[in-house]
């Protein structure tokens, strides 16, 4: 197809985390367009969940807050949330796309007052709490929403409660009437960038999350020490409100598993690292016990876990430990073997952080025939021809200057694609 | 185990054996061995293990003395017989390896290296395969009495006496029959099946294998 002209410069990204934000935004800036598709009510991904982030521990509206700017000002953008990719036909530079669009029910005149939260009475689990808690019926999904609007959730629609909620809105915003929406958009260039979610720690059966209170896993972590979280950024246990300051956290929990994920998430060890530098930071007194089979701190984040070893109140267990059962107080209990002085223990703790790993999101549910790895990750370089490209934690575990990185990587690919597809005078046109 | 040094000099000078022929040769020669390799030293399987403090050594540590080549330390250990093959290991083993399978095998070679292994366990399997190959089923009467006097003949009398109160309740609630021990349909095929599974194990061993 080399030199033929392409019917569409357009680039799809879809996902928007740090790696399809950072994608959309590098084509962007180089004059192609994009129409940026994202299944929930807003950008940010799963870093939007994290309190912070490794190595340096800052905040991750740095970061977003800087890609949203890029985004807002620059019109070759087209953001869709709640919007998915049913299906995808033809080919580089001519690809057709079916796009599926949830209704959010507020439309573009909301200035986020909270007007309509206040009229809400039903409650629903916050996703962006991993459902530690609940938010109103009318509800911003997060403090660092884009776009800064809010959703309300289908649970009340067709209830008189969702007229009150449309009453209270000063704006007209509220549009109940909304349906799901099906249409076709014509685009050159796909970039792929779905993320991931956290592997379910209930299917590790012997380490009792959600049967053995206390017992969280390490995204519900992120959310207890935020302050956006459910405790105010408060580590307290979530049995009893207690303050958690003697804590477990379980590396390769389903991870490195030939009965789970087979493979290594790459990140987790670094999570917990920081998550024992959570604790510390809130508690003097506190104690952390690191449980690993190896501690897989790469390259430059080698420092990082140096400066968390360096704590003589963290303390790191070489062992798996093999099961958590619950005593009389509450408390977590941990089973298993230390390998190193061959000592069979049982540990109780306040609380105990399950470190799981990181899933592919589209696995198992590809809408395009794409090439994956046998991990359910898709393969980066899928074919150079096919004009179809993966950045991020969808195309395998990586933190996010790795997800950021692929991303800018996958920018390039794709723009190279409609460029090869309409040929030089195409890119002396853009 | 044809490689195996003469250990009478060292081991009386206190040192440990070390046989480096021994890691390979259990890959080789014992069920599910060459899964020892993939063991990634996680302790899962040792703090799974119900009787994991009744072990010297559990299975973690036995599978890091074989590639260390402690031959004389795995084949002497309690490990390879306390294992009651519960399998608890081997479900949550993140390496899939045969745990019990590995532990079992190691049992019976060390009975056929001669190794005189310190507990009773040995002496039940002894009892439970006499039944079990000459009737094609287990007698609990025969298991019992051949366990019993295995300890010799005063302790023999002494556990018989001892359990004597419930085998006759077990006769009166019909639980236990008196006379000959029930056999299986094809007992005798059974024992021409073991007669050839011996011959060609014995054919093997003269094939130059490691005995
Ligand atoms: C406990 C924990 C702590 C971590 N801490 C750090 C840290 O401190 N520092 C660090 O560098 N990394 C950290 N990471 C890793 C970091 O979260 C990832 O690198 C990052 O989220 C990758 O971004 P992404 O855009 O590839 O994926 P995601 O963040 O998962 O974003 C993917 C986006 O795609 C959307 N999506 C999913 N499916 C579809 C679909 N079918 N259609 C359209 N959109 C879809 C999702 O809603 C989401 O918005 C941590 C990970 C864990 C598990
Ligand atoms: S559980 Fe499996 S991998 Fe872990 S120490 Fe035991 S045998 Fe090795
Ligand atoms: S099968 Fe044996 S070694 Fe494994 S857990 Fe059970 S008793 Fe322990």
């Amino acid at each position: 197809m080399a030199g033929e002209a392409a019917e569409s410069q357009t680039v799809l990204v879809v996902g928007g985390g740090i790696a399809g934000i950072t994608a959309a935004v590098e084509v962007i800036e180089t004059g192609y367009d994009v129409v940026l598709v994202e299944k929930s009510p807003t950008l940010g991904g799963r870093v939007a969940q994290l309190n912070r982030y490794f190595p340096k521990l800052c905040h991750p509206t740095c970061g977003l807050e800087i890609n949203y700017q890029r985004l807002r000002s620059n019109p070759r953008i087209r953001v869709l949330t709640m919007a998915t990719v049913a299906a995808v036909s033809g080919s580089r530079g001519r690809f057709g796309v079916t796009i599926e669009t949830r209704p959010r029910h507020v439309n573009a005149n909301c200035t986020a007052c909270g007007d309509c939260a206040k009229a809400a009475t039903t409650r629903v689990p916050n996703a962006y709490n991993y459902g530690l808690d609940t938010v109103p019926a009318a509800h911003l999904p997060h403090a660092m929403a884009y776009p800064m609007r809010y959703v309300l959730a289908p649970e009340v629609i067709g209830t008189p409660e969702a007229d009150a909620i449309r009453a209270a809105c000063k704006y007209g915003a509220i549009d109940l009437e909304e349906k799901p929406r099906r249409f076709d958009l014509a685009v050159g260039a796909i970039v792929w960038a779905a993320g991931w979610k956290p592997y379910d720690a209930a299917k590790l059966q012997s380490y009792g999350h959600g049967r053995v209170p206390n017992v969280i896993n390490n995204v519900e972590m992120e959310r207890l020490a935020a302050f956006t979280g459910p405790t105010g950024g408060k580590i307290l246990r979530p049995s009893d409100g207690k303050p958690a300051k003697r804590v477990a956290l379980i590396q390769c929990a389903g991870s490195r598993d030939h009965n789970h994920l087979p493979y290594c998430s790459r990140i987790c060890c670094l999570g917990s690292l920081k998550h024992a530098a959570y604790v510390r930071e809130q508690y003097a007194d506190g104690q952390v016990d690191i449980y690993y089979i190896d501690i897989r701190a790469h390259d430059k984040l080698e420092a990082f876990y140096r400066r968390v070893a360096a704590d003589p109140q963290v303390r790191f267990v070489k062992s798996k430990p093999a099961s958590i059962t619950a005593d009389d107080a509450g408390n977590p209990v941990l089973h298993g073997e230390d390998t190193v002085s061959r000592e069979i223990y049982d540990r109780p703790y306040d609380l105990v952080v399950l470190a799981t790993g990181m899933e592919p999101s589209l696995a198992g549910a590809l809408p395009a025939k794409l090439a994956v790895d046998d991990y359910g990750f898709l393969v980066p370089e899928l074919d150079p021809g096919s004009g179809m490209f993966a950045a991020g934690v969808a195309q395998g575990p990586l933190d996010v200057s790795m997800s950021v990185q692929s991303a800018t990587a996958a920018a390039l690919k794709a723009i190279q694609a409609i460029r090869g597809a309409g040929g030089h005078a195409a890119a002396g046109r853009a | 185990m044809s490689a195996a040094p003469a250990a009478a000099s060292a081991a009386s000078a206190g040192r440990r054996q070390y046989d480096l022929g021994f890691a390979r040769w259990v890959y080789q020669h014992v069920e599910g061995g060459d899964k020892v390799a993939m063991c990634m030293q996680c302790g899962m399987c040792s703090g799974s293990c119900p009787i994991g403090t009744a072990m010297d050594h559990g299975p973690r540590k036995l599978f890091m003395m074989i590639r260390a080549g402690m031959k004389e330390a795995v084949l002497t250990s309690n490990t390879i017989w306390n294992c009651t093959q519960c399998y608890n290991c081997v479900v949550r083993c993140p390496r899939k390896v045969p745990v019990t399978a590995i532990l079992q095998s190691l049992a019976t070679v060390a009975v056929k290296e001669g190794y005189a292994p310190t507990q009773s366990t040995p002496k039940f399997s002894k009892a439970f395969w006499l039944s079990v190959a000459r009737f094609g089923r287990t007698d609990e009467r025969l298991v019992t009495a051949l366990y019993y006097f295995s300890h010799g003949l005063k302790e023999g009398i002494r556990r018989a006496l001892e359990n004597l109160p419930i085998a006759l309740r077990m006769i009166k609630a019909g639980r236990m029959h008196l006379g000959l021990p029930h056999r299986a349909k094809g007992a005798a095929d059974l024992r021409a099946i073991l007669a050839k599974a011996e011959d060609i194990e014995r054919a093997e061993r003269a094939g130059g294998k490691p005995s």
